[in-house]
């Protein structure tokens, strides 16, 4: 029974196995299923194994059992949408302009909330699909407003994440927060950077070593020996240098913080260092890289075995990294290109990675990205990133 | 037909509010004799709900608390060798020192495997263990059964456990872990839920009370930046906290006067935070 339910779910992505759906026939043989909330409550607990899939499986629920057809987009839904882009118009005001076929100046005097009814006006306009072109909203275009489109971390709007009307439940989405692409939090990040913590012996001897005890005991011939061991502490040594200057990084603040956050709460030995865009030859201790500066030549003074983190993400023009004067302050005169400082030290430390805010898939368009990338094992500030990134900090070389 | 039997039927208990959806999943996990994994954000009831299962169906509740340095063996049994270890130099204890079995203590699924009654086995935050851990785990409580290798005896589970398994991260637990539970996702409750859970825990709460401290509750939740947001346990606790104050005035909260914030925020960062911002709400 609901064979086609259960393909279904597979064809839209959840991985559901062909052992947890006998276990639903089971279920359903049991008697244990006597209606369709039944049904969906148990199909649920028993085939779908992530809070993530749930979105998914409402649709799908709501598709297979009532017939649901394919919704227009909701006001409020759009609402929502439009919210989030917003940031990412900010970003890039000419795109914005071009995909609304509006001119830079006048967009300027738009406020934002006259962009978002702007661009739901705009919306509500047009009748038919629209699948790649440039200038609207739609599917697989270039424009930033839309799902798929190529711009950097361009959002969605409908595509997968379209709603459908049927089964009330079902229909209430309410585990659209638990989607897939849902941001880092700070307990995933914990999780993650846990796992560099490097635990050596340290301090005095007051734990007992039952194994080391017994044997000791036995070479003494019964008379009792008890060996202590001293208490596993965490002694890495980690530098993190993350990049708070310019919007192009304003969108991820509160990614980094918290990412910031946990760093200082589970490294004993921790240093934070705040720069701009990228390294030249100075650092700062203070955020508003103002008061306590850093000479990125004393770094060679440190422990090699130090892991560095650096959060970034790479963009900038290309003068910016190459060039002996490409940094972006006035009458600051360099000796060596950000390039170079980045090699050295790559060269000096190396445990050395860069976590990128922006989604890797647009990686390639940026031509310093793709440069630093070569410097630094670079990953994506994403769960799967971070793990990524802990596990090459804690490679033995 | 009725296979669960009324006996075996969960209903929800006197300290927890339980929702159709769960309870109709605790009931065919029951019946599947699968685990039961659920998730969701800290404060939702995880825990909880283990103790009212235990409450309700009157089994008792064995809790083993997950550690990150803790390994399956802890779990199912220990061999006490420093107590034998002692006797064998001191003889001064009644026990058989060439009876190793005397030594064996059973972990906590050991004692739900031995236990003449069936148990609820709480299974608290798995994803603090590592993955072999995990996965070894569930062969356990997938057979039923594991070995004690000191005395060369295999332990079978009398009767079969009810286990909840609760994990907090959204970190994902490996596929073959899931595939031997049932899932549930536990989402925070919504202000007509959090009335009901008030009320079991406060019957005499006057509805205006309820009303401003839910409404006042809910819009906390909502503030930017919080790193921990308060959760059901922090909002019991912060009634409380209300009603035992003599000098407490319902309509300052009904004005957005928020008075023991520290009840419901614990770190300092986020009670700096909400009252900036709930300074702001007020003008």
């Amino acid at each position: 029974m609901f064979a086609g339910f259960f393909y279904m779910l597979r064809e839209k992505g959840i991985p559901v196995t062909p052992t947890s759906f006998l276990r639903l026939q089971k279920a359903l043989t049991l008697g244990l299923i006597g209606s369709v909330d039944d049904f969906y409550t148990a199909a649920r607990a028993i085939l779908v194994k992530s809070e993530r899939y749930f979105d998914t499986y409402d649709q799908v629920f709501a598709h297979h059992f009532k017939g649901a057809t394919l919704e227009d987009i909701t006001d409020v839904e759009l609402t929502d949408i439009a919210k989030a882009l917003l940031e990412e118009w900010l970003k890039s005001p000419k795109e914005l302009a071009e995909a609304l076929g509006l001119d830079e100046k006048e967009l300027a005097q738009y406020t934002p909330e006259e962009l978002i009814r702007y661009f739901l006006d705009r919306l509500k306009e047009q009748k038919e699909a629209h699948h790649g072109g440039s200038r609207w909203i739609g599917t697989g275009g270039t424009s930033p407003v839309g799902h798929s489109g190529h711009h950097p971390g361009g959002m969605r709007v409908g595509g997968a994440s379209r709603s459908k009307s049927a089964v009330k439940v079902a229909m209430e989405r309410r585990y659209r927060d638990y989607s897939q692409e849902g941001p880092l939090t700070e307990l995933q990040m914990g999780e993650a950077l846990k796992r560099l913590r490097q635990m050596i012996p340290h301090g005095p001897r007051d734990v007992v070593n039952v194994e080391k005890t017994i044997t000791e005991t036995m070479r003494n011939g019964g008379e009792i020996s008890i060996a202590f061991d001293r208490r596993l502490n965490d002694r890495l040594k980690v530098i993190l240098l993350i990049d708070n200057g310019g919007w192009s990084m304003d969108p991820y603040i509160e990614i980094v913080q918290t990412l910031f956050n946990y760093a200082r709460s589970q490294f004993k030995d921790l240093k934070i260092y705040y720069f701009h865009n990228t390294v030249y030859s100075r650092v700062w201790l203070d955020p508003q890289r103002h008061l306590r500066p850093e000479a990125v030549e004393e770094f060679i003074r440190r422990d090699p075995d130090t892991r560095i983190i650096i959060v970034g993400d790479a963009a900038m023009a290309p003068n910016e990294l190459m060039w002996a004067s490409g940094s972006l302050y006035v009458g600051e005169t360099e000796n060596l290109s950000s390039e170079e400082r980045l090699k050295f030290l790559a060269r000096t430390f190396r445990h050395a990675v860069w976590l990128n805010p922006q989604s890797e898939a647009s990686w390639h368009y940026t031509w310093t990205i793709a440069t630093i990338g070569k410097i630094f094992p670079m990953f994506e500030l994403t769960l799967d990133g971070l793990d990524k990134a802990v596990q090459r900090l804690m490679i033995r070389h | 037909m009725n296979p669960v039997g009324e006996t075996c039927r969960f209903q929800g208990a006197s300290q927890y509010v339980l929702d159709d959806e769960l309870a109709k999943i605790v009931n065919v996990s029951i019946a599947l004799e699968m685990p039961l994994l659920l998730k969701g954000e800290p404060g939702t009831g995880k825990t909880m709900l283990a103790h009212a299962i235990a409450d309700s169906l009157a089994m008792p509740l064995i809790v083993l608390n997950v550690k990150s340095s803790m390994k399956l063996l802890d779990a199912l049994y220990q061999y006490d060798t420093l107590t034998r270890l002692n006797d064998s130099r001191f003889g001064d204890s009644r026990r058989e020192v060439s009876n190793i079995e005397e030594y064996i203590r059973m972990g906590k699924i050991g004692q739900a495997f031995v236990s003449d009654c069936r148990t609820v086995l709480l299974i608290d935050e798995i994803d603090k263990a590592d993955t072999d851990f995990q996965d070894d785990m569930l062969d356990v409580l997938d057979q039923m059964q594991f070995d004690i290798m000191e005395i060369d005896k295999t332990i079978t589970a009398r009767n079969r456990p009810v286990i909840i398994i609760t994990s907090n991260a959204k970190k994902d637990l490996s596929d073959p872990f899931l595939g031997r539970c049932n899932f549930h996702h536990i989402a925070f409750p919504d202000p007509e839920m959090m009335r009901l859970i008030l009320n079991v825990h406060f019957p005499d709460l006057s509805g205006d009370l309820a009303k401003a401290c839910l409404n006042a509750f809910y819009r906390l939740r909502e503030f930017r930046g919080i790193e921990k947001k308060p959760a059901t346990r922090e909002l019991i606790n912060w009634v409380r906290a209300l009603r035992a104050d003599p000098d407490f005035d319902l309509k300052a909260v009904e004005k957005g006067e928020l008075p023991y914030l520290g009840v419901l925020f614990k770190k300092s960062v986020d009670m700096n935070l909400a009252l900036q911002q709930a300074g702001k709400a007020r003008k």
